[in-house]
């Protein structure tokens, strides 16, 4: 069966409150999904994002959440959006498994605020020195001589994300940031920003193992209404039980976006529509070169659309 | 002040100008619009129209941080490749 449509959830940049507090309380889609996470919250989920400081406040987290979902939700009455598979590279996951049915909406809204909490924990505590550093168009043979030199001098990295050829994430020590952004300069690459928390390597075993006792295993996770395709490896999931591995391998597995298009384009996808806020995913040269793109970010869903007219 | 070229390729990366407002040396991209993504994709339309190859020192955020900054790079490359 061909997929011929695919659903993005985008993973997660830092979205201000002023770019979206007005389509999350106007926007009739994320009003509707915003009232049932205040009701599974206990708490205005407006109110705590515009107030919670930082970019990846558990508010944020939800808000970026609900958003998503009201995006994809507008653009199937908007755009004709009518997917076929789903995918949600490293914090989509979270979109995907509510908008396939794996999760009911409350349940997922309360496990995206439980995994914002047990990261904050984790992190307040453990691997505080580690940050992701992100870099483009580094060839693939200057990058294994760099790494190799991280691994002679007993630095512990790991790449976290491919997101194109030669657009990787890693994550390494704090104080091996300067020298890695000097070496891939050095090779033609360019070092584009860090993140913390870190996130998708293997150190973070513990934080999986976490997550799992203390947040997942409260959930059940239902059969998907439609395949997911794993952020981590393209395999085409099917099942809740697959799910939910994939939401746990999402703490200790980097995560590969090729893959996932490689998988969406041999399922027979033509056209991808990105839902949420993203500057990333939809725009990167092996997701525009493959498929028909259409983004549907909440900043489009605030412009006014011109009525058509009965001849 | 830039040729014709360089303000014709960042103009399509700089979606808040205007089409009649000038492109001023000290603006600042990011403000203009100029993100991320869109910033790798300049560097190698730049590379690409001039036949210059940013390294080192040039393969900074800094570098595409203002049209002034960003022209000087870009010119300086040239000398280089000149001499």
């Amino acid at each position: 069966m061909a997929h011929d449509t695919a659903l993005v959830f985008p993973g997660m940049g830092p979205v201000p409150f002023t770019e979206v507090g007005r389509f999350m309380v106007a926007n009739p889609f994320a009003r509707d999904l915003v009232a049932i996470a205040d009701e599974a919250l206990g708490y205005s989920l407006v109110d705590a994002f515009r107030t919670s400081p930082g970019d990846y406040s558990e508010a944020a987290q939800v808000a970026f959440f609900v958003n998503c979902l009201a995006c994809a939700h507008w653009a199937r009455d908007h755009l004709g959006v009518e997917p076929d598979i789903v995918a949600g590279p490293s914090f989509g996951e979270k979109a995907a498994i509510a908008y396939t049915g794996a999760l009911e909406l409350p349940d997922a809204v309360r496990l995206t605020a439980d995994i914002a909490r047990c990261l904050e924990e984790y992190f307040a505590e453990e691997h505080r020195d580690i940050v992701t550093l992100s870099f483009v168009r580094a060839p693939q043979d200057g990058l294994d001589a760099i790494l190799a030199d991280l691994d002679e001098a007993e630095e512990w990295h790991e790449i976290s994300c491919r997101i194109d050829d030669g657009f990787f994430m890693i994550s390494l020590s704090e104080h091996r940031v300067v020298w890695m952004q000097e070496r891939l300069r050095a090779i033609g690459s360019l070092p584009l920003y860090t993140m913390r928390p870190p996130m998708h390597a293997s150190a973070f075993r513990s934080l999986r193992e976490k997550a799992e006792r203390e947040v997942v295993s409260r959930y059940s996770f239902a059969d998907p209404k439609l395949p997911v395709v794993a952020d981590q490896d393209g395999r085409l999931l099917h099942t809740g039980e697959e799910l939910r591995t994939m939401l746990l391998d999402g703490f200790d597995h980097p995560m590969n976006w090729p893959s996932v298009t490689t998988a969406l384009k041999a399922a027979g996808t033509r056209r991808l529509c990105v839902a949420g806020p993203d500057s990333l995913f939809g725009r990167v040269p092996c997701t525009t070169r493959n498929f028909d793109v259409v983004a549907a970010p909440p900043r489009l869903a605030m412009t006014p659309r011109r009525r058509s007219r009965a001849a | 002040m830039w040729d014709d070229q360089f303000e014709q390729i960042l103009r399509p990366f700089v979606p808040f100008l205007g089409p009649q407002e000038e492109l001023t040396p000290d603006a600042e991209l990011k403000d203009l619009g100029l993100d991320s993504l869109a910033t790798v994709q300049l560097l190698g339309t730049l590379e690409e129209a001039y036949q210059v190859r940013f390294r080192d020192s040039a393969l900074t955020m800094d570098t595409f941080r203002t049209a002034g900054v960003l022209w000087d790079t870009v010119q300086s490359m040239l000398h280089t490749a000149a001499s």
